[in-house]
């Protein structure tokens, strides 16, 4: 008995209801889109006895229904389409309704009656556009459901009959049972569709970033690789030089205390850094490299106030944080505010208490300094903190210039020959022999990197399977005006000196450079405007004991410069330092040189402002033996224009361990007797080889110099100093100006009275010189050996 | 007057797709007749009548209540007159809107759907109800 058989209800309806579970089981059991249309167009059959049906679903515009199933039509009508509104499908699903017409034959045949009729009687204006639905043809009977899950239509299904057929109420229930089913699994297929699809998309996007990572991932290795090709440079060779700074550095390795790196520009200073971790326990974590010149306040602030207060969850990380189990390499330490480095020194201090505690921290960073200049002339000058020097000192490593390791040259040179070849795809094996021994006679005074640079073009350049080195890219330099730049001499507060060749004169020259990275636009405009200020204020003076100026302006890239006369010697703040303290009689005689140059500066209302053993350059010019020259008119001003036209804002003009009271104390009338009180603290240099005042910062410096009252040279040194030389001295350094001697010429004279004026002759002089820097004398020491 | 039961046996016919007719009378005692294509049933004692163009029966209907029906049963091979008396009109509800639907989903197809509009589904009781064998009207 089928179930459409109406002769025993009972036994019909169990059959429904086995049907009802059968259908519920098949259909929930898949999520294959055609295997539920066929199981839901199947049990309608079963059920009713109908031979045709159509399934439509709802398209994605929501205005239109088409046939994704079909059952006894042979798939002609897949596909086809009606629209929301137009024929039964359309009308149910418009009306969400479900619809049930046994007459559908003869309401056409009467509608096309009456169609003909109008059309007869010429009204078919009125009459619209017919449509084609997709049914059965010849059907009487047609039952339309709407599918609907969650209130959400879904699509339509009809079945339909060409014989007349009625449903009872039992069997509109049947139905709506049949099509609610249908609708759930089609909405649970079609989400699962849908998660797949996503899925597949998520999964195509994982892809795709994996891929992306894995481009950066290599990327990141190509630069480590580069970095630690860079690391390898500058370290190669069997120099003793190269040797010792192997085993310094194997040896710094091996524990996590703070190394301070002392090398001139490019000789491997960040090298040494990375190998030192490369060594380390350290060497999976990371390697941070901050560049301290170019640091505002703010960030070093942030850098090394998380150091002391480890960041919060969810603040940004500072490169402090970043090093965590790593290495912190803090390059240009030596241009640090003074201010900032005593933080550097508190966040040292507090990793070796915690270090010691044997506690895990955060952030445990081992920290690399890098400088370029030897601190102990910045301490001795107030400008560098004495803690944070004590602290650095315990552990110092010296990078040797390329100069004082030549034996490593050719290494050095065929290893750059084969790594950039390699890059550039170059076919080049060797360096031809006269350009090996062009290399090695190079004085190179940019070390290791100029090199690197040298071969770099060369291989750029070469043709063939030897490489040549041309003899002009060794002299090319950089070019100021007139001038090259040939190699660096000294940097300091202001920027750097560098010895210069005239292009066409190949008269030799010291170039000044001003510096302006890391300072912003105000402080760059001042900085260069007191730059212009010494270069014409320079420029305007003759005495012999004022350096000479040649030349000034502005580069192409918009460096301020001026270049002067190139002194063979050294000055007196590298000398005391190198020879211990001078005798007076020398003292006095420099002295009265120094005096004659600020005369005439202070004849023109120019007062000096920085005047300090590294401002007094001591030459032999000619026969002249020390002859001092006074370098540095950068914070020179006239005695009638306000100090703050000429300092930097917010900043004092000079040298904290040599200024004078009232240019401490900021007040605006300054005289020539300031740079007397300086002339006399370099005087005390010079007797004793210390500073008049000690202090740890430039705050304390300037406490002493305004109230500490100093102690005579005599009283510190056991060399003898004559009575009126102490009282001198005494006088140029008295608190209050009018206390100090009345003028530069006032204590030239009174210099040339004391006793042992006379004593260093000039014989005494060159004796000196020939003994102690000869090379001085033949002209082949570095012009300057120290800056201030 | 009172309503009577209709029999189960003329729901199939009522709406059998085949026009039935439908006899109207003014207040001057001047019949009209028309053409129905739909009858339904509403239950026992009620049919509903599609009021989709026929002024004159309307007008009629107003004037008088009463109005005679003839549905035939071709399958049967008889006709039902039923004497039918007009009692409301419906313009929304589930009466109209299976009527508006079944018509709808007809003339929507055929480009009709601007002259086949249901206005209203009007209401009748249905006061006698007689079949008359072996006279199809539909032969006429």
């Amino acid at each position: 008995m089928s179930p459409n058989d109406r002769t025993d209800p009972l036994a019909r309806k169990k059959q429904e209801f086995q049907l009802l579970q059968d259908v519920s089981a098949r259909i929930n059991a898949t999520l294959q889109l055609e295997q539920i249309y066929a199981i839901a167009l199947e049990t309608l059959a079963d059920l009713f006895g109908f031979e045709h049906a159509l399934l439509f679903l709802l398209d994605a515009s929501g205005e239109k229904l088409v046939v994704v199933a079909s059952r006894g039509y042979e798939g002609h009508e897949l596909g086809g389409e009606v629209p929301v509104g137009t024929g039964v499908p359309g009308m149910v699903a418009k009306k969400r309704r479900f619809l049930h017409m046994d007459n559908v034959g003869r309401q056409r045949s009467y509608l096309a009656a009456q169609r003909r009729s109008m059309v007869e009687s010429g009204r078919s204006p009125e009459i619209g556009a017919s449509f084609r639905v997709p049914e059965l043809d010849g059907v009487q009977s047609q039952i339309a459901i709407p599918l609907l899950a969650n209130d959400e239509l879904i699509g339509v299904v009809s079945v339909e009959s060409r014989k007349p057929r009625r449903f009872t109420e039992d069997d509109q229930v049947l139905i709506a049972i049949v099509a609610n089913q249908t609708a759930s699994a089609i909405r649970s297929a079609r989400l699962h569709a849908e998660l797949m699809q996503t899925n597949r998309e998520l999964e195509e996007r994982v892809r795709a970033r994996t891929a992306e990572l894995e481009t950066k991932l290599q990327l990141a290795e190509e630069f480590l690789q580069d970095a630690n090709r860079r690391v390898e440079g500058p370290l190669l060779g069997d120099s003793p030089a190269i040797v010792d700074l192997r085993a310094a550095i194997a040896r710094c390795a091996a524990n996590d205390d703070a190394v301070l790196i002392v090398g001139p520009h490019g000789a491997g200073k960040e090298a040494t850094a990375r190998a030192i971790h490369a060594q380390s326990k350290r060497a999976r974590g990371a390697f941070v490299h901050v560049h301290c010149p170019q640091l505002t306040s703010e960030d070093a602030t942030r850098l090394f106030g998380s150091a002391l207060q480890p960041q919060s969850d969810g603040a940004a990380k500072s490169k402090f944080d970043l090093a965590h189990g790593g290495t912190l390499y803090l390059e240009g330490m030596e241009e640090l505010e003074i201010e900032l480095q005593v933080h550097v020194g508190k966040a040292l201090q507090r990793l070796d208490a915690q270090r010691q505690s044997g506690v895990p921290f955060e952030p445990d960073v081992r920290v690399l300094v890098g400088a370029r200049r030897d601190l102990r002339v910045e301490v001795q000058e107030a400008r560098f903190d004495l803690e944070l020097h004590r602290r650095l000192l315990r552990q110092q490593i010296i990078v040797p210039s390329l100069r004082e390791r030549p034996e490593d040259i050719p290494v050095l040179a065929e290893h750059f020959v084969r790594r950039h070849a390699l890059e550039l795809g170059k076919d080049v094996a060797s360096i031809a022999q006269p350009s090996m021994r062009l290399l090695q006679g190079y004085r190179w005074p940019g070390n290791v990197r100029e090199l690197r640079h040298v071969i770099e073009r060369a291989v750029v350049l070469s043709r063939g399977a030897t490489l040549e080195i041309d003899e002009e890219s060794l002299n090319e330099g950089i070019v100021f005006g007139t001038y090259r730049l040939v190699k660096q001499i000294a940097s300091g507060g202001m920027g750097e000196v560098w010895l210069g060749r005239h292009a066409l004169l190949a008269r030799p020259a010291a170039v000044k450079l001003i510096r302006t990275t890391g300072i912003d636009g105000q402080k760059e405009r001042e900085l260069k405007a007191r730059f212009r200020r010494e270069a014409q204020v320079t420029a305007d003076l003759r005495s012999p004991h004022t350096v000479q100026l040649y030349d000034f302006g502005i580069s192409d890239t918009g460096t301020f410069y001026y270049v002067m006369e190139l002194l063979s010697g050294m000055d007196l703040a590298a000398m005391v330092r190198r020879f211990g303290p001078l005798p007076a009689e020398r003292v006095i005689m420099l002295l009265q040189q120094a005096c004659t140059s600020l005369i005439e500066a202070h004849e023109r209302g120019l007062v000096h402002r920085d005047i300090k053993p590294a401002n007094l350059f001591v030459t032999a010019l000619g026969p002249n033996y020390d002859f001092l020259k006074v370098l540095d008119f950068g914070t020179v001003k006239t005695t009638h224009e306000d100090t703050s036209e000429v300092t930097l804002q917010g900043a004092v003009a000079g040298t904290p361990a040599y200024m004078a009271p009232e240019l401490v104390l900021g007040k605006s009338e300054i005289d020539a007797r300031a740079d007397l009180y300086s002339l006399g603290c370099s005087a005390y240099w010079m007797l004793t080889g210390q500073l008049v005042f000690e202090a740890e910062n430039a705050s304390g410096m300037f406490m002493h110099h305004v109230n500490t009252p100093p102690r005579a040279p005599s009283g510190v040194v056991e060399t003898p100093v004559p009575r009126e030389l102490d009282e001198l001295v005494l006088r140029c350094l008295a608190k209050t100006r009018e206390d100090r001697p009345a003028s530069a010429a006032e204590l030239r004279e009174c210099l040339g009275r004391v006793a042992c004026a006379a004593d260093w002759t000039e014989e005494r002089a060159r004796s000196w010189w020939t003994l102690h820097a000869p090379d001085v004398l033949s002209g082949q020491a570095t012009p300057r050996e120290d800056t201030p | 007057m009172t309503t009577v039961q209709m029999p189960e046996a003329v729901k199939p016919v009522l709406n059998n797709g085949i026009p039935a007719i439908l006899v109207t009378c003014s207040a001057e005692g001047v019949p009209n007749t028309t053409i129905l294509s739909q009858v339904y049933w509403v239950d026992e004692g009620h049919v509903a009548l599609s009021f989709q163009f026929f002024n004159k029966t309307v007008r009629n209907v107003r004037e008088n209540p009463y109005a005679s029906l003839c549905v035939m049963d071709l399958e049967g091979y008889a006709d039902w007159v039923l004497q039918i008396r007009y009692d409301h009109s419906e313009t929304e509800g589930p009466i109209f809107d299976e009527m508006e639907m079944q018509i709808e989903a007809i003339a929507s197809a055929s480009g009709m759907s601007g002259i086949f509009v249901l206005r209203a589904a009007d209401i009748y009781s249905v006061e006698s109800i007689r079949k008359i064998d072996g006279r199809p009207s539909a032969r006429v």
